[in-house]
């Protein structure tokens, strides 16, 4: 099978405000692997939420491109944008991922309901992905009746749902104690494991330093890549050089 | 799917679901009493008119409806004037009737004396006249002091055969018959001997009006063409006249009943609106995680649309409920007071309140969808 990367090419976004420009993100270049946990780290307003949703084809970018393959997301309309993030991308954000009303079984069969997959088949895939992260006797449970860890594990059940080449995660365990964290991050690492691209922005240095590759955000602009083991000793590197992988 | 979801939408937020519904519900339950009462009186009316024989009614002066109340004013000779032209009118007979009301505060001892001819065959007026209990008027003697009276009249009076009926200090009547005809005219009617009749309130030489038979009925309004050219100080009313007067002061009712149950309706709307507008804005995080799991900005139009519709139409089908309720309450109501069931929940109104209530609630998604299916992802997961 063909190694699919995500791709990002000199990615900028400026945000028009009634007090003026915000330059949230500028000149970002860089290859996503699949197999990695790619970690984005920086201080807050950094502009690691701004990436996360112009990758993801939330927003659209002022200057750059992204590309999935050979799709352009940035240049899609937006029902070819939702079909992408339906059948290629899974999502998993800080806290409120899941439908209030839906119970965690029907929250992880939503988006293959809305790709058209039978109910029978729906329920099937649904209850092996609970399983999956250990949360089969919760599949009936609302949101609210589950803790946060599970909570979070339901969200990534659900982000795998249509077996998506990337999955986005931003700040996913940042409203969990260490042990449900630690749990969510070993889901994770499973995930990219399965050949899919984990992008996963987070403030933890622990989760961050379990990634096998760290990408560090400064003022909107990419400070620094490495390897976790390196990264202490390395210092800034110029976006150019990493652009090209 | 979309269903399902809009569904358990609305059955996971129970309160807020029965409070809108129930809104909904008073303003189609409103709308279906007013309308009904529209429904009814045309029932009620048809009803009338099946009993209500005469061919033509003659009276004095254009008909306007008051012939009923007022005063009687039709000099007695036009009836050997009209038997005179029997021939050139094809009139095959001329029966003078006084009508004479009762009236009283208390509803249940008012009543409409009807003086015909003792030898009159009521069947020939009113067709479904029948008698149910005694004997009718006895035409040997035209002026004893005798009625029949109508089932509807005897219950509300609580009366029956061998009772005496007073009309005023001077006269009494004893009722030697009682008679029925099913929602007609007759079944709240008493009635008397004509002579006795004008004897007991001093008229001896008008009446009310002339019921004429036609050997061609349906040629009815030609003949009283005729007749109004031949006597321009007669009114002649055909039966058709008569509904259509009666249809003319219906459709004008109609307009005011719509317009206060238009009111009701867009109380109603407004209140599916508001709900809708806030659970929008409530869900907007939710809404942003649909849309960023692959939901296209139209899943989520449909959804509050048919979330909109569905409370609608529960709301509606409550409100029709409500208004059978309403309905039946007016009837007893307006039965101890006239004698007639003036509400009906008919079936075409049953299908107009539930396509109105399916238009007010597209209507008043169509906003609430409109913002739901604009709202950006990215805003929308960044709340919390
Ligand atoms: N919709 C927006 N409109 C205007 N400015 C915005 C908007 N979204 C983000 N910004 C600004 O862009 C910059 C980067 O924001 P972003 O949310 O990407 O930071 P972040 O690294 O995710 O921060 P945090 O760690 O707090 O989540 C900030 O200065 C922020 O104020
Ligand atoms: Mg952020």
């Amino acid at each position: 099978m063909l190694r699919l990367v995500l791709r990002a090419k000199g990615l900028g976004k400026v945000y028009r405000t009634p007090s003026g420009e915000v330059t949230a993100l500028t000149g970002f270049d860089h290859t996503f692997e699949p197999g990695c946990v790619t970690a984005v780290v920086g201080p807050s307003g950094s502009g690691k939420s701004t990436l996360l949703n112009l990758l993801a084809g939330f927003d659209t970018p002022t200057s750059g491109e992204v590309w999935i393959g050979n799709d352009a997301v940035h240049a899609l309309p937006e029902r070819e944008r939702s079909r992408l993030r339906l059948r290629r991308f899974g999502f998993v954000f800080q806290s409120f991922n899941l439908v209030a009303v839906l119970s965690a079984e029907q929250n992880v069969a939503l988006p293959m309901g809305l790709a058209g997959i039978p109910s029978a088949l729906r329920r099937r895939r649904a209850t092996a992905l609970l399983e999956r992260f250990g949360l089969q006797h919760r599949a009936d449970h609302l949101p609210h009746r589950l803790s946060g860890g599970e909570r979070q594990r339901v969200a990534l059940a659900r982000a795998l749902a249509n077996d998506p080449d990337v999955v986005f995660a931003d700040e996913p365990t940042g409203s969990l104690d260490s042990a449900a964290g630690s749990k969510v991050m070993d889901a994770l690492a499973a995930v990219a494991a399965e050949g899919r691209i984990v992008v996963l922005v987070t403030h933890d240095p622990t989760l961050a330093g379990r990634a096998q590759e760290r990408l560090r955000l400064h003022d909107g602009r990419l400070v620094e890549v490495g390897a976790p083991a390196v990264l202490d000793t390395r210092t800034s590197i110029a976006p150019h050089d990493v652009g090209a992988a | 799917m979309i269903g399902s979801l809009a569904l358990t939408s609305l059955r996971r937020r129970p309160l807020r679901t029965f409070l809108t519904a129930l809104g909904i519900a008073v303003a189609v339950g409103s709308t279906v009493i007013f309308l009904s009462l529209g429904e009814g009186m045309r029932r009620a009316f048809a009803q009338e008119l099946r009993g209500l024989g005469p061919d033509l009614q003659v009276s004095f002066g254009p008909f306007d409806g008051t012939v009923f109340t007022a005063v009687p004013e039709l000099p007695i000779r036009y009836v050997g004037t009209l038997e005179a032209e029997a021939e050139r009118f094809g009139i095959t007979s001329v029966t003078p009737i006084l009508l004479y009301v009762r009236g009283s505060l208390a509803t249940s001892t008012a009543f409409v004396f009807y003086g015909v001819p003792a030898d009159m065959d009521p069947r020939s007026l009113y067709a479904d006249f029948e008698l149910i209990a005694g004997r009718s008027l006895d035409p040997t003697v035209p002026d004893a002091l005798e009625a029949v009276i109508g089932e509807q009249a005897a219950r509300r009076a609580g009366m029956t055969v061998g009772d005496a009926l007073r009309l005023n200090p001077r006269a009494s009547f004893e009722i030697v018959g009682v008679a029925s005809a099913t929602g007609g005219l007759l079944d709240n009617a008493i009635l008397v001997p004509l002579p006795a009749l004008q004897d007991a309130i001093g008229t001896t030489d008008r009446v009310s009006f002339l019921a004429l038979d036609l050997r061609v009925p349906e040629q009815a309004s030609r003949t009283a063409a005729q007749i109004a050219a031949a006597y321009p100080e007669l009114g002649v009313q055909t039966r058709g006249d008569i509904s259509s007067i009666f249809e003319r002061g219906m459709q004008i009712t109609d307009v005011v009943r719509l317009g206060i149950s238009g009111i009701a309706l867009i109380v109603g709307a407004i209140a599916v609106a508001n709900t809708m507008l806030m659970s929008v804005f409530e869900r907007t995080r939710e809404f942003g995680v649909v849309r960023a799991v692959g939901a296209r900005p139209r899943f989520l139009f449909g959804l509050v649309l048919i979330e909109a519709l569905l409370l609608s139409l529960v709301g509606a089908a409550a409100g029709i409920v409500l208004g059978q309720v309403g309905a039946h309450v007016v009837n007893v109501l307006a039965f101890e007071v006239v004698g007639v069931e003036v509400a009906a929940v008919t079936p075409r109104l049953v299908a107009f309140a539930v396509a109105v209530a399916a238009a007010m609630g597209l209507l008043a998604g169509l906003l609430p969808a409109a913002r739901a299916a604009r709202i950006p992802i990215a805003v929308a997961v960044a709340r919390e």
